[in-house]
C-alpha cells in the first residue's frame, strides 16, 4: 500500500515581504472582521487593504467562535505581503474556570463603571435572562495550535445549538499548546472577573489562565478607545500583569477598517439584539474607535505604556503559523493485500477500458490506450490514485444502488474518469483537451463533480460519504451568505425601524431584472415604489444598504461540495452542525477549500437526473419497458427532427427562449450539434459575438476563416469560431507558447474571481507570446476580445458535452415516452424554464391526455393510467392521434392542489387505498388530517366530483362535465368540446362538493357525527367556464381543460388576431397580431435591454420582441398584465419566427390567476 | 312601523367635502399616517375613476394629475357624525347611532308632523346636504331592510311593507356584509370567500337556499343572514343616549378687561358645573374655558392634540402643535378666531370648585386671553368620582388638589415644561432624559424598584453641571488643553495643571441631530486655588464648553 497522497503545493506568496521604509513599532494583534458575524463590519479583504495604506506589516484576524474568515484574510495578505496571524475569540464557560462558582452573570452586572460600553459586551447574547459567557482571544502560534484551535471550536459547536456554545477549561487544558491566550476587551475573562468580583476576582482569573496555558503565553491585553469605565479596567489589568509578572500587549479590539464602519456595526449589533437603531440605546457603541490605527497613533495613545506597543512586534514575531501549512491529506483507499493504489486503479482502469472502447476502431482504441497510459502517469506522479479511487467507489455506491450519476465538468476531459465511469462522455472521440481537467504546473487538485438526481436520491450518496469517513472526516462545504439586494433592504430597514410593510415594499424596489438601463437608478426605483429619497432616512437607508453589500450576514450549507480528509478534518478547518439535521459543515465555502488546496467532490443535484431516473421508473412500470440511458439510440432522427423544429419545452438546457431561436438556424443533426447548441447561448458567446458568426458559417452564409492558420486544428470543428474554454486554452498554447498550467491560470484570471492586474499581467504574456509567433496585430486583437468577453461566462466542452447527453436523453424520453417523461417534470418540479401550466398544455398539444386531479384516483404525485377502452378522438394532426393512441393518460397528483399539505395528501390516499370513499362526508370523516380550506379546494378544482355515495366511483358516462371536459386534448376544436363536454349528464358538479363539504366539515355533535348526508346535489347552480377557469388556476395554478384564449378565439379572430400556430405560414415582414397568455418576461443581461415576452394560445407559444423605447412607455403593463395582444412586423427569419412589437393591447381574457415566470 | 336609515357614502371623504365643498369637483383623496410613510386612506368617486385605490402611497397619487390630496381629520368625521346625528334627531326623537357613516331613525308616528314616509326621506336628504353631507336616505318597516337599502341604493328609496324581498334581492352580498356590525372583519372576509365559492351573487341567491340545507352549513348565523337579506328581521332600535353635558355659559353685558371679575363670574359657573356633576355622583378631570373676545388675537386650540396624547399636560394650547395643518383648519381658524379657550387636564378626577378656581387664575395669568372678553363657556368632562383610603401605616402624601396647586405656581414661576419628574433615556447622549409630569404615584413606584448599584457605588466625586454650559476659549499644547478662559465667569480661567480625557463619544447619527463630542476632566489653577472642571468640546461645531465642575 502505497503512503498517502499529500496535498500538492499550493501557491506560494506572491510578494513574501514588503518592502520596509521604517522599522515595524506595531502589529494589531485583535481584530474582528465581518465574519465575526453580526458584530465585525468590514471584510478580511478590505483590513488588509487598510493595514497596507497604514503600513502595518502583520495583524491577527479573531472572529468569533470561528476561523470562517482566515482563508480570505490569508490570501489577501500574501498578495499584500503583510503577514496574517490566526485566531479566535473562544467563548468560554466560567464555572469550569472554577471562579467563585458563577458561571454566568447578569448583563447589567458586567458593568464595571457608570456608563459601561455596553456595545461590546455584546458578543454576548442579551435575551430574556440576559445571560453573556466572555469571550477568551487565542492566537496561533505553530500548526499544533492551529490544529488545537480547530479541534477546540469544532467539538464546542457540534455539541451546542447555533451561536451558542462555549468551552469548558478542561477543553481548554486539553488544547492549550500552540495557543496564546490574551486576556481580553471589554468582552473578555478579565473584564468580566472584575465586574464580578473586583481585583481580586480577576487576578484569580488571569493566574487560572496561567494555569492554562502557562506564564509565557498570557499576555494582559490594555485596549484604550477614549472611554472612562475602560481606562479604570486598565489600571486593573496593569496593577495585575505586574503582580503576575506578565508582559503588557496594547491592541485595538478593531471591529471595522475606518471609523466610517461604526454605523454598519451598530446597525449589526441593533439586528444582533433584534432591536431598532432608536430602541438599541446604550447597546450601541459609544464611540467610533474601533478601526485600524496606524503605529503612531497606537504609540501616542499608550505613550505612558512604550513597552505594550513592542511587544506586539515581539509577539507578533512568535506566531509562526500561516494557513498555508494546514497539514491537510486526503484519504487512503482501501486497496486489496498485495496492491498499491496505483496498481489498483490501473487495473480498474483498465477493465473500463475493456468495456468501453472494446468494440471501438482500432485507431481510436490505440489512442484511447495512450491517453490513458498518459494520465495514469501523471496520476502516479501527483500522488492522487487515492482520490480517483474513492471518487470511483461514489459512483460504484451509486450504481449499485441504482442511482443515476453521470460526472459533469472538466473530469469529463479524462480518458480514466472515462474509463472509470465516471463521465459519461468519451474524450477521445471527441478530442477533448486533458490540460484542462489536469495539470502539473498547477499544484491544484483536480474537480470531479457529480450529478445525482435532486431529493432523496442525492442525500443518500450523501450520507454514505459521511459514513465512509466519519462524522468530522467529511463535510459539506459552507456558503457564506451574503448581504445583497432584497436581504439588504430588509434588514437595513428593520434596523431603522421601519413599518413591515414598508420593508415590504423596500425589499420589492430591489427589482430582479438582469439588465438594468440607465434610468434604473436607486432613485428611480425608489420614486417608483413611491418613496422620497429626499427624506433624510431614506437617504440613510439608502447609503447603508450600499455599504452593507456583499458583507457576510451567515453560513449556509453549499449545496454539494464535500470534502474529506484523511483523519481528521476537524484538525484542519472547525467543523458545524448545519440545521439540516445529519449534517455536518466546514466553516470555509468552496473557493476558500480550493485556495487552501482542500480537496472537494461536488454532488450536485440535478433536476433533470431526477426526472430521467422518474421516467425510466415510470417506463419500467407502467409501458412495461426497460430503458437504459447509457444504451439510447444514438441518432434518433425524430429527435433531431423536434430539436430542429425549436420544440422543446422541458427538455434540458434546450428549452429557454434563446435556446429555442437558435434551434431553427443551427439545425443540430448529430450529437455534437448538441454540443454547441448547448454552448453557444451563454453571456460568453452572445458578449464575443460569436453567435451569429457561428450561425452564419454553419448555414453557409459566410466563409470560414480563422485569426491565424496555425489555430485551424484547434477551431476547425467550430467553423473558425471559439465557442468552448479548452478553444480558448488551445489557442493561448498555440498562439503564445502557453503551457498547459499557464492557460488555465489564464481562465482562472479571467473568472468570475478576476483581478485588473492579473488579467494584464496575462494579457500581457499573451501579446508577447502572440507577437514572438508572428501573429499579425488584427489576429492579436480578435484573440485577445475574444478571451475577454469568454470571461463573463462559457461552457469548456467536457461541460458541454455531459450537459448535450443529458439534453438528448430527455428530447428521447419526450419524444418517444411523452406521458412517462411529463409525469416526471411535474413530479420534480420547480425546474427548468416555464411554469408547469405550460408543460401541461404544450403536452395537451402532443396528444396527450391529462386527467385532472381526482381524490379517487389521484396519488401524491402525478401519475399514469391504463388506457381505457373508452376513447374518443379530436380531429387533429396526424402524429397526435397516433401518440394518443400509444400513450397512457397522465393524472395529475394532489401535489398540484394548492395550500395542501403532503402529509393530509398522503393521509388521503392512504384512506382510500384501505376503502374507496362513499361520500364527502366519509372522506372528511375519515380523513382528519385535511382542513376544511383543503376541502375547499379539492372541492373548487373538482377532485370531488367523482365521489360517490354508493361506494362506487362515477360511472364514466356519469362524470360530471366539468370534470370530464379536463380530459379533451386542447386542440383548439372549442366547438367541439363544448358539445361533448356537456353532452353528458352530470351527478355532482364543482358546487354541489362545495355544498357537501360546508356540511361535512361542519361539527354537529356526538349525536349526529355518524349520521352522513347522501351527496345529493346542490341548490347551487354549476361552474361556468369561467368560473372553473378562475378556480383551476386558484386551486392548482393551470387547468387541463381548455386554454382560456381558446373560449375567445372568435373574439380574436373579428379583432384580426393570429393564432401562434398561424404564424409559420405567414410571410415575413407581414403585420400581424397575436394575443395571448403572458407566460415568460425575459430582459436579459446581454440583450441591451431589449424585453422578450412569450405569449402562449391555445396552439402554441408565440414571441413577441419588445424595444427599450416601447417597454419604458408599456413599462406597468408590460410588466403587470396577464393576458396582451401584440401587433407589429412578423419576424421569420429561418424558422425564427417572432413579433417585434410596436403596439401593445392588455386584454380582459379571464380574472384566473394565471403566472409567467419573469427575468431569467 | 317605518324606519328611515342616513348612508353617507365615502364618510371619512365627505367629512373632508363639507368642510372645503369647492372640492366636490375634483377628485380627492385622503392620507393617513406620518410622513415619509403616508397612504391613501380614503377617495372619492372622481378619484376612483382616476385610478386611484386605498392603499398607494402618497408619491403614487401625486402622479395622478388634478388630484387633491388632504390628510383625515378625526375631528372632522367627529363633527360630521354629530352632523348627521342632529339631522336624524331634528326628525326624530328615537335615533339609533349604528356606525359612524349610519344612522337609523324610527319614524313611525312622524307623518303628521312631516308628512309622509316617502317626503321625510326626501327631506332628511336636503337636510343632510344642507349640512354638507350627500347622503343616501332609505325607509322602510324594519331597520336593517332600510340600512340595506340606504346602502345598496344612491340616493332616496322608499320600500313599502311586503315589498322588501323583492326589492332587496337584487343588492350585492357584500352590502349584506357591511350591514353587519356583530360580525369581526375577518369572520366577514369568510362569508365572503364561502358565498362567492358558492357562486351566490345577491340577496335573492341566498334567501333561495333551502333553510335547513343553510342551518346544517352555518348555523343560526346562516339563517339571520337568509332573515336581512329578506328584509324580514324585526328588532327593537337601540337609541342614543343624550349625551351628558355639563355646560354653563355667561354673556356679557361689558366686555370684562381684568381677570379679578372674570374669576368672580368663574366662581359662579364652577359652583353650577361643580353642584350638577355633584348631583350625579360624579367628577370631572378635564375642565374647557372658552371665550368669546371682542377682537380675535388669540387662536383656540385643538383639544386632541395627537402630539401628545401620552403626557399629561397641564395645559396646552394650539401653540404647541407642530407640523402645518391641512387647509380645513386654516378655513376653522378663520371662522372661529375670535375665540379664546383653554383646558385643564388634572391628574386624578375632582370636585372642588374653589380648587378649579384657582387653577383656572393660575392658567390665566400665565395665558392672558390678550382682548377684552364678551362671553363665557365653561364646560366640564363627567368622570367618575375619586374613592381612595389611605392605608394605616402609609405616611399621608399630599392631597392631589393641593398638589396640583403647588405644581401649578412653580410653573408659573419657572415656565411651563421645567417642571416634572425625570426619566432617564437609554442612550449615550448626554442629558439624555425626558420630563414626565410629576405624579406621586408613579414616583412611588418608580422608588419600590431596585435601583442598578450603577453610579453610587463607583462615583467618588459629584459633578455640578452648569446649565448652560459655559462658552470657553481654549488654548491646546500637543492637542490638550493648556490655557482656559471663559468669558461670562471669569473666575474659570487659568493654567490646567493636570487633564484626563478624551472621553469620546458619539451618537445618533441616522438622525438629523446627529452628535460627537470629546470631553476631558481638568484641573484647573485659579486665583482661588485647585479647581476641577469638566470641560468638552463639540466636535462638529469646534465649540469649547465647561459643562461643570466636580466637588
Amino acid at each position: 500500500m502505497s503512503c498517502c497522497a499529500s496535498v500538492p503545493k499550493i501557491r506560494k506568496s506572491v510578494n513574501s515581504a514588503r518592502p520596509r521604509s521604517s522599522p515595524i513599532e506595531y502589529v494589531e494583534l485583535h481584530a474582528r472582521s465581518a465574519f465575526s458575524f453580526l458584530e465585525g463590519a468590514s471584510l478580511p479583504e478590505d483590513m488588509v487593504s487598510t493595514c497596507a495604506t497604514l503600513d502595518l506589516p502583520a495583524m491577527a484576524l479573531l472572529d468569533r467562535d470561528g476561523l470562517y474568515g482566515a482563508p480570505r484574510f490569508h490570501m489577501a495578505a500574501d498578495k499584500a505581503g503583510i503577514q496574517a496571524h490566526i485566531g479566535a475569540e473562544v467563548t468560554f464557560c466560567e464555572t469550569d474556570l472554577q471562579i467563585a462558582g458563577l458561571s454566568n452573570f447578569r448583563i447589567e452586572e458586567f458593568k464595571p463603571g457608570p456608563a459601561v460600553d455596553r456595545a461590546h459586551n455584546s458578543s454576548i447574547r442579551k435575551s430574556d435572562n440576559s445571560t453573556i459567557s466572555p469571550r477568551l482571544p487565542l492566537l496561533v502560534s505553530s500548526r499544533l495550535g492551529y490544529q488545537n484551535l480547530c479541534r477546540l471550536i469544532t467539538g464546542m459547536k457540534l455539541r451546542a445549538q447555533k451561536n451558542e456554545g462555549a468551552v469548558c477549561e478542561a477543553e481548554l487544558q486539553e488544547h492549550a499548546s500552540g495557543l496564546i491566550c490574551l486576556t481580553g476587551g471589554p468582552e473578555g475573562p478579565l473584564a468580566a472577573a472584575l465586574a464580578r468580583g473586583g481585583f481580586e476576582e480577576a487576578q484569580r482569573c488571569v493566574d487560572s489562565l496561567i494555569g492554562i496555558f502557562g506564564h509565557d503565553n498570557v499576555f494582559v491585553e490594555l485596549q484604550r478607545h477614549f472611554l472612562r469605565d475602560e481606562e479604570y479596567r486598565n489600571q486593573a489589568a496593569i496593577e495585575i500583569a505586574r503582580s503576575l509578572h506578565l508582559p503588557l500587549l496594547a491592541t485595538n479590539g478593531v471591529s471595522y477598517a475606518g471609523s466610517q464602519h461604526r454605523e454598519l456595526c451598530d446597525v449589526f449589533t441593533a439586528l444582533r439584539h433584534h432591536c431598532t437603531l432608536a430602541t438599541a440605546g446604550r447597546l450601541l457603541a459609544r464611540n467610533s474607535e474601533r478601526h485600524l490605527k496606524t503605529s503612531q497613533q497606537m504609540r501616542q495613545l499608550f505613550a505612558d505604556l512604550p513597552e505594550a506597543i513592542s511587544k506586539t512586534v515581539e509577539l507578533s514575531s512568535r506566531l509562526e503559523f500561516e494557513l498555508s501549512d494546514l497539514g491537510y491529506q486526503f484519504p487512503k483507499y482501501p486497496v486489496p493485500e498485495g496492491e498499491t493504489l496505483m496498481s489498483f486503479l490501473r487495473r480498474r482502469t483498465h477493465e473500463g477500458f475493456r468495456e468501453r472502447y472494446g468494440r471501438a476502431g482500432s485507431d481510436l482504441q490505440q489512442r484511447a490506450w495512450r491517453q490513458i497510459e498518459r494520465e495514469l502517469t501523471l496520476i502516479q506522479k501527483l500522488e492522487l490514485a487515492g482520490y480517483f479511487l474513492i471518487v470511483w467507489d461514489l459512483v460504484r455506491f451509486c450504481r449499485e444502488q441504482n442511482i443515476l450519476v453521470q460526472g459533469r465538468g472538466s473530469a469529463a476531459n479524462s480518458a480514466v474518469c472515462y474509463s472509470l465511469g465516471i463521465t459519461a462522455v468519451d474524450p477521445i472521440s471527441m478530442e477533448l483537451l486533458f490540460e484542462r481537467f489536469l495539470s502539473e504546473e498547477r499544484g491544484e487538485w483536480p474537480d470531479i463533480d457529480l450529478d445525482l438526481p435532486s431529493g432523496d436520491q442525492r442525500e443518500r450518496v450523501i450520507q454514505h460519504v459521511y459514513q465512509s469517513y466519519g462524522e468530522r472526516g467529511a463535510a459539506m462545504t459552507a456558503n457564506v451568505i451574503t448581504y445583497r439586494g432584497r436581504l439588504a433592504a430588509r434588514e437595513m430597514g428593520k434596523a431603522l425601524g421601519f413599518e413591515p410593510e414598508t420593508l415590504e415594499r423596500l425589499s420589492a424596489v430591489v427589482g430582479s431584472w438582469e439588465y438594468r438601463d440607465e434610468h434604473d437608478s436607486f432613485d428611480r426605483r425608489f420614486r417608483d415604489a413611491g418613496l422620497d429619497l429626499c427624506h433624510p432616512r431614506l437617504r440613510k437607508y439608502f447609503e447603508l444598504c450600499e455599504a452593507v453589500q456583499n458583507l457576510p450576514r451567515h453560513l449556509g450549507q453549499h449545496s454539494g461540495g464535500m470534502v474529506i480528509c484523511q483523519g481528521q478534518l476537524d484538525s484542519v478547518v472547525p467543523l458545524e452542525p448545519a440545521s439540516m439535521p445529519g449534517r455536518v459543515v466546514v466553516q470555509w465555502d468552496k473557493d476558500d477549500c480550493a485556495d487552501l488546496g482542500i480537496i472537494k467532490v461536488d454532488l450536485l443535484g440535478l433536476g433533470m437526473m431526477a426526472v430521467l431516473e422518474d421516467s425510466i421508473e415510470l417506463i419500467r412500470k407502467d409501458y412495461g419497458e426497460e430503458v437504459s440511458l447509457a444504451h439510447l439510440p444514438a441518432d434518433d432522427p425524430a429527435v433531431y427532427a423536434t430539436l430542429q423544429k425549436a420544440d422543446t419545452i422541458g427538455m434540458f438546457q434546450v428549452e429557454s427562449r434563446a435556446q429555442m431561436s437558435c434551434l431553427p438556424r443551427l439545425r443540430p443533426q448529430r450529437f455534437y450539434d448538441i454540443v454547441v447548441q448547448v454552448a453557444i447561448i451563454r453571456p460568453g458567446p452572445i458578449v464575443g459575438q460569436m453567435v451569429n458568426p457561428f450561425l452564419q458559417r454553419r448555414q453557409g452564409r459566410e466563409p470560414v476563416s480563422y485569426p491565424h492558420p496555425s489555430l485551424e486544428p484547434v477551431l476547425a470543428r467550430t467553423l473558425g469560431v471559439p465557442l468552448f474554454q479548452e478553444q480558448l486554452l488551445r489557442i493561448a498554447m498555440i498562439a503564445a507558447n502557453f503551457t498547459g498550467g499557464e492557460a488555465e491560470e489564464l481562465r482562472r484570471a479571467m473568472g468570475f474571481k478576476r483581478s485588473q492586474a492579473r488579467m494584464k499581467e496575462i494579457e500581457a504574456k499573451l501579446r508577447a507570446g502572440m507577437e514572438r509567433n508572428g501573429i499579425a496585430p488584427a489576429a492579436q486583437e480578435q484573440i485577445i476580445l475574444s478571451i475577454t468577453s469568454f470571461a463573463l461566462y462559457g461552457f469548456p466542452e467536457s461541460h458541454a458535452a455531459s450537459f448535450a447527453l443529458l439534453a438528448y436523453a430527455s428530447a428521447f424520453l419526450k419524444e418517444h415516452y411523452l406521458a412517462a417523461f411529463t409525469a416526471a417534470l411535474l413530479n420534480n418540479q420547480p425546474m427548468g424554464f416555464y411554469h408547469p401550466a405550460t408543460i401541461v398544455k404544450d403536452a395537451q398539444r402532443h396528444g396527450l391526455k391529462i386527467r385532472p386531479i381526482d381524490v379517487m384516483k389521484s396519488d401524491w404525485l402525478c401519475t399514469l393510467e391504463p388506457v381505457s377502452s373508452f376513447e374518443f378522438k379530436v380531429s387533429g394532426e396526424k402524429n397526435h392521434t397516433h401518440i394518443q393512441a400509444t400513450q397512457p393518460p397522465l393524472r395529475l397528483g394532489l401535489r398540484y392542489v394548492r395550500g395542501l399539505r403532503e402529509e393530509a395528501g398522503q393521509s388521503l390516499v392512504r384512506a382510500r387505498t384501505e376503502a374507496p370513499f362513499t361520500s364527502i362526508h366519509d372522506i372528511a370523516h375519515r380523513v382528519p388530517e385535511l382542513r376544511k380550506d383543503e376541502l375547499n379546494t379539492l372541492a373548487a378544482i373538482g377532485a370531488l366530483n367523482s365521489v360517490s355515495s354508493n361506494g362506487d366511483p362515477v360511472p364514466r358516462h356519469q362524470v360530471s362535465d366539468d370534470q370530464n371536459h379536463a380530459c379533451i386534448p386542447s386542440s383548439g376544436n372549442l366547438q367541439l368540446e363544448t358539445r361533448i363536454l356537456f353532452s353528458r349528464t352530470s351527478k355532482l358538479h364543482r358546487r354541489d362538493a362545495l355544498w357537501q363539504v360546508e356540511r361535512a366539515v361542519r361539527y354537529s355533535g356526538p349525536l349526529l357525527e355518524e349520521l352522513s348526508e347522501l351527496d345529493s346535489p346542490s341548490p347551487l347552480q354549476p361552474m361556468n367556464h369561467e368560473e372553473r377557469l378562475v378556480a383551476d388556476f386558484h386551486g392548482t395554478g393551470m387547468t387541463v381543460g381548455p386554454h382560456p384564449m381558446a373560449y375567445r378565439r372568435g373574439q380574436m379572430e373579428s379583432m384580426g388576431v393570429r393564432r401562434a400556430s398561424d404564424l409559420r405560414k405567414l410571410p415575413n415582414g407581414q403585420r400581424t397580431r397575436i394575443a395571448g397568455c403572458v407566460i415568460v418576461r425575459q430582459r436579459p443581461g446581454t440583450a441591451k435591454g431589449f424585453v422578450f415576452l412569450s405569449l402562449e394560445d391555445e396552439t402554441g407559444v408565440a414571441n413577441a420582441i419588445i424595444s427599450p423605447d416601447m417597454f419604458q412607455k408599456n413599462r406597468l403593463l408590460l410588466v403587470s398584465e396577464k393576458f396582451v395582444m401584440v401587433e407589429g412586423v412578423l419576424q421569420n427569419l429561418d424558422n425564427v419566427i417572432s413579433v417585434k412589437a410596436d403596439c401593445i393591447t392588455p386584454l380582459s381574457i379571464t380574472q384566473a390567476e394565471t403566472t409567467s415566470h419573469n427575468f431569467h | 312601523m317605518a324606519f328611515a336609515c342616513i348612508f353617507v357614502p365615502d364618510f371619512p371623504v365627505e367629512a373632508i367635502l363639507r368642510a372645503e365643498p369647492d372640492l366636490r369637483s375634483q377628485a380627492l383623496a385622503l392620507l393617513e399616517g406620518k410622513p415619509p410613510q403616508q397612504k391613501v386612506f380614503a377617495i372619492n368617486e372622481k378619484a376612483r375613476c382616476a385610478g386611484l385605490d386605498a392603499g398607494m402611497t402618497k408619491l403614487q397619487a401625486e402622479a395622478c394629475p388634478g388630484l387633491a390630496l388632504r390628510c383625515r381629520s378625526t375631528a372632522q368625521e367627529s363633527a360630521a357624525h354629530a352632523a348627521l346625528l342632529d339631522c336624524a334627531q331634528s326628525f326624530s326623537p328615537r335615533v339609533e347611532d349604528t356606525a359612524p357613516d349610519t344612522v337609523v331613525l324610527d319614524i313611525t308616528g312622524t307623518e303628521h308632523l312631516f308628512g309622509p314616509p316617502a317626503k321625510i326621506a326626501r327631506d332628511l336628504a336636503r337636510r343632510a346636504s344642507d349640512l354638507g353631507l350627500e347622503a343616501n336616505v332609505a325607509v322602510a318597516s324594519n331597520p336593517d331592510a332600510a340600512m340595506l337599502a340606504a346602502r345598496g341604493y344612491s340616493g332616496v328609496s322608499v320600500i313599502a311593507s311586503g315589498e322588501e324581498e323583492e326589492r332587496l334581492g337584487h343588492l350585492p352580498l357584500h352590502v349584506l356584509l357591511a350591514c353587519l356590525s356583530e360580525i369581526t372583519p375577518e369572520r366577514a372576509a369568510e362569508l365572503s370567500d364561502m358565498f362567492d365559492r358558492w357562486g351566490l351573487r345577491n340577496l335573492r341567491s341566498l334567501t333561495a337556499l333551502p333553510a335547513l340545507a343553510v342551518s346544517e352549513r352555518m348555523g343560526q348565523e346562516g339563517l339571520r343572514l337568509q332573515k336581512l337579506s329578506r328584509g324580514a328581521v324585526v328588532r327593537t332600535l337601540v337609541p342614543v343616549d343624550s349625551p351628558l353635558i355639563f355646560e354653563e355659559s355667561i354673556e356679557l353685558e361689558y366686555p370684562l378687561i381684568l381677570l379679578e371679575p372674570l374669576a368672580f363670574l368663574l366662581g359662579r359657573l364652577l359652583d353650577q358645573v361643580c353642584s350638577r356633576l355633584a348631583s350625579r355622583a360624579l367628577a370631572t378631570q378635564e375642565l374647557h374655558l372658552k371665550l368669546e373676545l371682542e377682537t380675535g388675537i388669540h387662536l383656540d386650540e385643538d383639544q386632541d392634540s395627537p402630539q401628545t396624547p401620552e403626557i399629561p399636560d397641564y395645559n396646552e394650547d394650539d401653540e404647541t402643535e407642530t407640523g402645518s395643518p391641512p387647509p380645513l383648519q386654516t378655513a376653522e381658524h378663520a371662522t372661529r378666531v375670535s375665540f379664546f379657550s383653554r383646558t385643564l387636564r388634572l391628574p386624578v378626577a375632582m370636585l372642588d370648585a374653589k380648587v378649579f378656581l384657582k387653577l383656572l387664575q393660575l392658567d390665566l395669568k400665565a395665558h392672558p386671553p390678550g382682548a377684552p372678553i364678551k362671553k363665557i363657556w365653561l364646560s366640564a368632562q363627567p368622570a367618575r368620582a375619586r374613592a381612595a383610603q389611605g392605608g394605616l401605616f402609609i405616611p399621608p402624601s399630599p392631597e392631589p388638589e393641593k398638589l396640583e396647586l403647588t405644581m401649578a405656581r412653580i410653573a408659573g414661576i419657572v415656565g411651563e415644561g421645567r417642571l416634572g419628574s425625570i426619566e432617564l433615556l437609554d442612550t449615550h447622549r448626554p442629558e439624555g432624559f425626558l420630563l414626565q409630569h410629576f405624579n406621586p404615584i408613579d414616583a412611588e413606584r418608580s422608588n419600590s424598584k431596585p435601583v442598578a448599584q450603577d453610579s453610587a457605588a463607583s462615583a467618588v466625586t459629584a459633578l455640578r453641571i452648569f446649565r448652560p454650559a459655559l462658552r470657553a476659549t481654549v488654548t491646546l499644547r500637543d492637542g490638550k488643553p493648556a490655557h482656559l478662559a471663559c468669558l461670562k465667569k471669569k473666575e474659570i480661567s487659568g493654567d490646567v495643571i493636570w487633564q484626563a480625557g478624551p472621553w469620546r463619544s458619539s451618537g445618533d447619527w441616522w438622525e438629523p441631530y446627529a452628535w460627537a463630542r470629546d470631553e476631558w476632566d481638568i484641573a484647573l489653577q485659579t486665583s482661588n486655588g485647585v479647581v476641577l472642571y469638566r470641560l468638552v468640546r463639540d466636535l462638529l461645531s469646534g465649540q469649547w464648553l465647561v459643562e461643570g465642575t466636580y466637588d
